[in-house]
């Protein structure tokens, strides 16, 4: 397991409570887990995607990360519209853990509101979060 | 739990040097993975060779006149038949596998014992049952001179398992030839005291003695190492260096989890447990006659077998993709006309299986298709209030997701636990 220290938690995405990570890519937001959720799950074996389309708000759940030791929730870190899935996950659910915040991100969002991303952490609050965890 | 309350192994620190994520299990923190992942070290067991540090298990020594028909009364297997199939009586260095039951027939633990020499046993038993399943053999032993000493912590255990075991081994014990000659399924030669007349039979290279057991939770060829605590992190480390030419892989318990379920294995207090030992997949534990109209020995809990009014049944399964579902309370198992019939034991991901054409194949299966790169299938084991037969189709229910699996006799297939060791070297 990662020590807090070890953890890769870039400064250029936002952090939400339930371990996404959130990233304004030209005002779509392009979604993810952290290092640490990585960590914490283990091997990615089955990644269960939303529909392009579907609308959902902050805080509900889009998909399912199945991983050797259980099934985990993912849930959206901004309200919007899904725009994309990242369709590569299901040949190579490993990406989630192999690269977390580049191949193995998860959805792009349209968001409703292009300032919620701001009202999620950055880096250093959220390794607060963490070591207030442990 | 509080903090005191939580035990380590004596490799408990080579864990951590290591990057594993810890988890506890039976008292113990224990390694779930290393940074190489559960799924790699699974299939490390399948093709090369997988190191698991299985120190939580505790050992118990039952010695003196009147142990074996101790055993005879509080153990199922009936160890005045039990080895081939002439059922021929346990010797020393054999090993059986069996349960101690309570008068209703519950599970207490399920354990593996070793005869040591006429009227000596060594048994292994779980994490944090040592004391309680010694206990309750003294308890039995009642005023006897049986001697019950339960070794939990006192004993260092390693195991290796997989294909390449006995080439790794072979570099770090002495004269391997001899060792390994007839050295079948469920035998062991040596022991980890230097005290004991065996102990000169299996020697690490330095001269540690060790017990080398052909026993291991993984339904793969292998073999658990029994040593004096204060040697297993030499050993440990010398068998690292060893397998480091044959894909030897370090595993934690997830991998050892979803190796034994694959293997159809049972984990005990989750698929054996607090209700009665029988209708289950693990009957050659049971003292049956041939016929099975009853039992070849009287045993504690015997009775409460017979005649059960309503009987459950305990069957293994297989999915149809990776995807499982969390036993819990909550979850539940559906016939084909949507009733529920019972619960869901444990339901992991074997990754190392998949099916093609309805047929499931291992990638250590000979006869695998061309280009086999399977993703897994969930597996595990249901108990259920209806009779069901192979390729029955049932549902398993979570609070999240229906998945519909099969019943099966067997889940991983083109195992080789009971390969001849001959062809393993």
């Amino acid at each position: 397991m990662k020590e807090i220290e070890e953890l890769f938690l870039p400064d250029n995405v936002r952090y939400a409570e339930t371990h996404e990570w959130a990233r304004d890519d030209d005002g779509n937001v392009t979604v993810g887990i952290n290092d640490y959720a990585q960590d914490q799950l283990g091997d990615i074996v089955f990644v269960e995607l939303p529909e392009v389309g579907a609308t959902l708000d902050k805080g509900e759940e889009f998909g399912t990360l199945e991983s050797v030791k259980a099934v985990s929730e993912i849930y959206m870190p901004v309200s919007g519209e899904i725009t994309a899935i990242n369709e590569a996950l299901e040949e190579a659910p490993e990406l989630v853990n192999q690269e977390p915040y580049n191949r193995g991100w998860i959805i792009e969002v349209k968001p409703d509101d292009p300032d919620e991303i701001n009202t999620l952490m950055d880096n250093n609050e959220y390794i607060e979060t963490l070591k207030g965890d442990e | 739990m509080n903090k005191k309350q939580i035990k380590k192994t004596l490799l408990h620190d080579w864990h951590l040097e290591h990057g594993a994520n810890m988890a506890m299990f039976g008292g113990y923190e224990m390694p779930l993975w290393y940074p190489s992942g559960a799924k790699r070290e699974h299939l490390a067991v399948l093709t090369g060779a997988g190191m698991f540090d299985t120190s939580h298990m505790a050992v118990i020594m039952v010695e003196g006149p009147g142990t074996l028909d101790l055993f005879q009364a509080c153990f199922t297997k009936d160890l005045e038949a039990c080895i081939g199939k002439g059922k021929t009586p346990l010797v020393p260095g054999r090993c059986a596998y069996g349960a101690f039951l309570d008068d209703l027939g519950h599970v207490r633990d399920d354990a593996i014992v070793s005869q040591i020499a006429p009227e000596m046993y060594m048994i292994v038993v779980n994490a944090g049952m040592g004391g309680q399943i010694a206990r309750y053999l003294k308890d039995q032993a009642g005023g006897s001179d049986i001697e019950i000493h339960d070794l939990t912590d006192g004993v260092g255990k390693m195991d290796i398992q997989g294909p390449m075991s006995a080439r790794i081994l072979a570099k770090i014990i002495r004269e391997p030839e001899a060792v390994f000659d007839r050295m079948v399924y469920f035998s062991f030669k040596g022991f980890f005291d230097d005290d004991s007349p065996l102990a000169g039979a299996v020697r690490l290279l330095d001269g540690t003695p060790v017990m080398l057991s052909r026993t291991g939770y993984t339904g793969e060829f292998g073999f658990e190492i029994f040593i004096n605590p204060d040697n297993i992190e030499r050993a440990w480390k010398m068998a690292l260096e060893a397998g480091k030419n044959f894909e030897l892989t370090v595993c934690g318990l997830a991998a050892r989890d979803s190796l034994r379920a694959g293997a159809v294995l049972p984990l005990s207090h989750q698929d054996i447990g607090p209700w009665p030992f029988i209708n289950n997949p693990w009957s050659f534990a049971i003292p049956f006659n041939n016929d099975r109209t009853g039992f070849t020995k009287k045993f504690i809990g015997d009775q409460a077998l017979k005649g059960i009014e309503e009987p459950e049944h305990t069957y293994p399964f297989a999915g149809f993709d990776m995807r499982k579902v969390s036993p819990d309370d909550s979850t539940v198992v559906t016939d084909s006309d949507s009733a529920e019939i019972g619960v869901v034991l444990t339901c992991v991901t074997d990754m190392a299986i998949g099916r093609v054409e309805g047929k499931i194949y291992s990638v250590a299966s000979p006869d695998k298709p061309d280009g086999f790169n399977p993703k897994g299938l969930s597996c595990g084991f249901i108990r259920v209030t209806k009779k069901l037969s192979g390729g029955d189709t049932v549902e398993l229910k979570d609070g999240r997701r229906t998945i519909k699996v099969a019943i099966v006799d067997d889940i991983r297939p083109d195992r080789t636990a009971r390969r001849a060791i001959k062809n393993m070297l």
